[in-house]
């Protein structure tokens, strides 16, 4: 169990509505960069494989193949840097951790698309 | 030095710094520490304040302990101190305390014995502060761990001494004595410590929770006791943006 003092330290750091996505999901992260006084937004697009930590250390984990080449990235959950996560498609799968799609090459790395049966 | 505050470490974390940086903290509380004494000069020889820190069932304290912090416990010596007609000194007149520290102070202190401190009076303004701990005990540590030796080759002909300390002194490194020089560094005792980090930056205060952030590590396990005073330190901290 967490001490609630370290609950209580963490609560001015977390997001206020929390990102809407699961594992599977094929995402665009929106981030916004620093370039000296200029701010722009940076789009990474790819399969979230995994989700890990709790409170500020929280993670997820972005896989896409750019070039053939298989390219994972983190990002803080709660970092204010994020500024959305849009779903571009849910993926269905069993498990938490998806690090069975780094052994798959193209056709193979496809994920089943998820319906939900009472969307609105 | 000026007069901190006993606390406990609760633990790291991050948090969200002003440009959206991610800082290590250490998340301390500290206090609220009752004020047990008040060392001057011309009756201790020096001036210090004494504080406590958690509050301690009667059933576990000594009397020596009750009898420190209240009035009321009677003993052969006040009674005969008191028919006397000498008065003694004032207690806090509160339960015993876990842990009793003294900090030392340049001058006269001005906290009354009974007073109770907290973040608010101790670190108000104050942006670094010195975290005194106990560090981790590691038992009997090899060179490696312990002095940050490199050891010996893992092949090339090294047998069984790959973590060993190597050579000891030469004839000629002690003036031609023959033997190690003194404070030679070799393997033994590490951790369980008393270590002073100075100049650590104080990212938050939360006074309502008794919680003070402050940037990067302290020494001790987490719930161990530390001491933490405004620092000396001229130099600004390493900054956490």
């Amino acid at each position: 169990m967490q001490h609630p003092l370290l609950t209580h330290a963490e609560k001015s750091s977390l997001r206020e509505t929390p990102l809407q996505f699961d594992i599977g999901d094929t995402v665009d992260v929106h981030q916004r960069i620093l370039e000296g006084d200029k701010s722009r937004v940076q789009i990474f697009n790819g399969i979230v494989i995994a989700r890990r930590g709790a409170g500020t250390r929280e993670l997820f984990v972005v896989r896409r193949i750019v070039g053939g080449e298989g390219v994972e990235r983190s990002f803080p959950v709660n970092s204010p840097k994020i500024e959305k996560v849009v779903v571009k498609r849910r993926g269905r799968v069993r498990r938490a951790k998806l690090y069975f799609l780094r052994e798959r090459v193209g056709k193979a790395t496809r994920l089943t698309e998820r319906h939900e049966k009472n969307e609105e | 030095m000026p007069l901190g505050l006993l606390g406990q470490k609760i633990g790291m974390t991050q948090v969200v710094g002003e440009d959206g940086k991610m800082i290590p903290v250490t998340v301390l509380k500290l206090g609220p520490c009752p004020v047990l004494q008040v060392r001057s000069q011309e009756l201790d020889g020096y001036d210090a304040v004494q504080i406590g820190f958690v509050e301690k069932p009667r059933r576990l304290a000594t009397k020596a302990e009750r009898g420190h912090v209240s009035s009321k416990v009677e003993s052969k010596r006040r009674k005969r101190l008191t028919g006397a007609g000498v008065t003694l000194s004032p207690k806090a007149e509160i339960e015993p305390q876990r842990f009793v520290r003294e900090f030392r102070l340049d001058k006269p202190a001005e906290q009354a014995v009974g007073t109770t401190l907290t973040t608010n009076e101790v670190f108000n303004g104050v942006k670094a502060v010195d975290v005194i701990g106990q560090t981790k005990g590691r038992g009997f540590t090899g060179v490696m761990k312990r002095q940050n030796y490199a050891g010996q080759p893992a092949a090339h002909g090294a047998k069984k001494v790959h973590r060993c300390i190597g050579s000891l002194a030469s004839l000629a490194s002690n003036r031609g004595g023959g033997r190690p020089k003194k404070g030679r560094k070799m393997a033994g005792h590490y951790g369980n410590e008393r270590v002073t980090i100075r100049n650590l930056q104080v990212v938050r205060v939360d006074a309502d929770e008794h919680m003070m952030l402050v940037y990067g590590a302290v020494p001790g396990p987490n719930g161990g006791v530390v001491m933490v005073r405004p620092t000396n330190k001229k130099r600004k901290p390493q900054a956490a943006n």
